[in-house]
């Protein structure tokens, strides 16, 4: 995680966050969104089913959406419920989390060639 | 939809910053990397939910520690979805899973064995065929064991051969769904589930509704009967408002009676010779088929290990999952306390994450950050009406609690869409899911 860090912050200040965002966060981002990897997919990277791929999500459309959720705005059959366990700053945390992923279906043999 | 120029200004951005594919998908080439004679040694044991879940994001956590997954067998079968099988709408070969994947993808050593024993001072595993294996830090997933004692004339034998619990995925899933399939016309099917905190807690009441949905196909006048050793059960309001819309809940023809503990509903005496079970009362209940499921406790080699308390489950510190009585153990999964979360695979895979990036943080001398976790669990009352719960959890005053208003069930609405979309969404789940442990 703390590779990402300078990306994470510099990503914030881009989103119109404050710089407050980082050090106010209780959760790593990347653990919060390795918990959506059940129905999202490895690194939110599961295209072919109808939970939707979160994997290049643009970081504005995720929080927005998210926040309809919560809110009660949108209609769903769980992700309103999913969405009331956070705050503004960890899903807009999570949604950069997800925007830096490559919106391709998660691959294992990727991790034989990377490097 | 994802905005393409954003990624790439991104990718630009990460590579001007020396961080190139690394930090584009957040993983490394670990598989190829051959490991240094002084790397940091994690052994695992038991390759099911939260033993893979962990290996596969140990590995995430750091690129170079050796990984081993000490599992007796060579492919592992989800409990998740077995309900469906016994009503024919799986096999157990889809529910199969084995760990190519981890071992080529994800350098992970596998070790087909058992744990019979550790030695904590030495920080050394031994095995059941001889093996000795040092380690740095040691992950026990070991699942469930049963308290067959609870029951007069019920043993680990008789559930094998003739009143399967299948409440682990194998034989005894293909055993009980023969015995209801091949139940008398009107025939009765009883079920007891277990008291106290059990692995899967609406796993029971899935089953007894896959099995109505089949009946009333095949053997229409046939009865369930659920003889619960509690007043109340997971989901219980979706399971009863699905069981009044599908099968008749609470009138004189309902598929399904459910007796309560205090209807007296708790199951002391199991018969398999005259095929009836005895309640607390004394009442003798005559059965076509029966599942009685166990009262449950910590898998049996974290109880040998001493890995469990009074209440014969492994107490653990829940921002890292390390054991409360031995250092440098760290146990996951059903095995342990969790509080507020279930024992669910959802659960012990996220715990899996906590404990991975926990173990990676103190491997390199840091503090573990804050734990946070979720489960999500389906179930079906019918094989097109589905039903969940769900919550994100942390730990507050040293206890895994809900966080925000995040804990809750499906409500209960008119819109007949709810249901259907939820029993879509379960089968989607699983089938990701599996690959988020698996692959
Ligand atoms: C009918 C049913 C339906 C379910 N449905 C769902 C569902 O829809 N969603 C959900 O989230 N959960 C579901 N579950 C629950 C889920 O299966 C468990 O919660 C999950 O498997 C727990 O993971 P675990 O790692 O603790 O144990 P397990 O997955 O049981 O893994 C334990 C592993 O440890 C190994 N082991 C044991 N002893 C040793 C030893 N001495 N040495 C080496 N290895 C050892 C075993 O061989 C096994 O592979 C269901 C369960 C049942 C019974």
């Amino acid at each position: 995680m703390k590779r990402l860090a300078p990306l994470f912050a510099a990503s914030l200040l881009t989103f119109g966050v404050q710089a407050q965002a980082n050090e106010d966060l209780r959760f790593d981002p990347e653990a919060m969104a390795w918990l959506c990897a059940p129905c999202h997919g490895t690194q939110g990277r599961e295209l072919y089913e109808s939970m939707p791929a979160l994997a290049g999500l643009d970081p504005e459309f995720f929080t927005q959406t998210m926040l309809d959720y919560r809110e009660g705005r949108r209609a769903t059959t769980i992700m309103d419920r999913v969405a009331r366990g956070f705050s503004d700053a960890e899903i807009k945390a999570m949604a950069l989390w997800f925007a830096e992923q490559p919106a391709e279906q998660w691959n294992p043999e990727e991790l034989n060639h990377a490097q | 939809m994802p905005n393409n120029s954003t990624i790439l200004s991104r990718r630009e951005l990460l590579k001007s910053a020396g961080l190139g594919a690394l930090a584009l998908s957040g993983i490394f080439g670990a598989s190829h990397r051959a490991y240094a004679k002084n790397a940091q040694h994690v052994v695992v044991i038991g390759g099911g939910i939260g033993g893979a879940t962990f290996a596969k994001y140990m590995r995430f956590a750091d690129a170079d520690v050796k990984i081993t997954v000490i599992e007796p067998n060579k492919e592992y079968i989800t409990c998740l979805r077995t309900n469906d099988v016994m009503v024919d709408l799986h096999t157990l070969d889809e529910l199969t899973f084995s760990y190519d994947t981890l071992r080529n993808n994800y350098g992970i050593q596998f070790l087909f064995d058992s744990v019979s024993d550790v030695d904590f001072d030495k920080k050394q595993v031994r095995t059941k065929q001889g093996e000795k294996l040092s380690y740095d830090k040691l992950v026990v997933s070991p699942g469930i064991d049963f308290r067959f004692e609870d029951y007069e004339g019920l043993s680990a034998e008789i559930a094998n051969t003739q009143l399967p619990h299948a409440y682990k995925a194998g034989p005894q899933t293909l055993l009980l769904r023969d015995q209801v399939q091949s139940m008398p016309q009107g025939g009765v099917f009883v079920m007891s589930p277990p008291a106290g905190e059990f692995r899967c807690p609406p796993g029971p009441y899935e089953r007894a509704s896959m099995f109505a949905e089949w009946m009333q196909r095949h053997n229409p006048t046939g009865k369930i009967l659920i003889l619960d050793p509690k007043n109340t059960h997971s989901k219980y309001g979706p399971f009863r408002k699905g069981w009044e819309r599908l099968y008749g809940f609470g009138t004189d023809n309902s598929m399904i009676d459910w007796l309560a503990l205090d209807e007296g509903g708790k199951v002391t005496q199991v018969d398999p010779k005259r095929k009836l079970v005895k309640t607390e009362n004394g009442t003798e209940i005559k059965y076509d088929a029966c599942n009685v499921i166990p009262n449950q406790r910590a898998g049996k080699i974290a109880q040998h290990l001493g890995l469990t308390d009074a209440s014969e489950w492994c107490p653990v510190n829940r921002n890292t999952f390390e054991s409360e009585i031995h250092q440098h153990v760290y146990v996951l999964g059903d095995s342990t306390i969790a509080d507020a979360m279930p024992k669910s695979g959802n659960a012990a895979n996220t715990q899996a994450k906590v404990a991975a990036k926990a173990i990676a943080a103190e491997l390199k001398g840091e503090t573990p950050g804050n734990a946070i976790f979720s489960n999500v669990c389906f179930s079906l009352v019918g094989s097109r009406y589905g039903i969940s719960i769900s919550a994100i959890y942390e730990v507050r005053d040293g206890l895994i609690k809900p966080k925000g208003q995040s804990a809750g069930v499906s409500p209960i609405v008119d819109s007949p869409a709810q249901a259907a979309l939820e029993a879509v969404y379960q089968k989607n789940w699983h089938r990701t899911f599996v690959k988020d442990v698996f692959g």
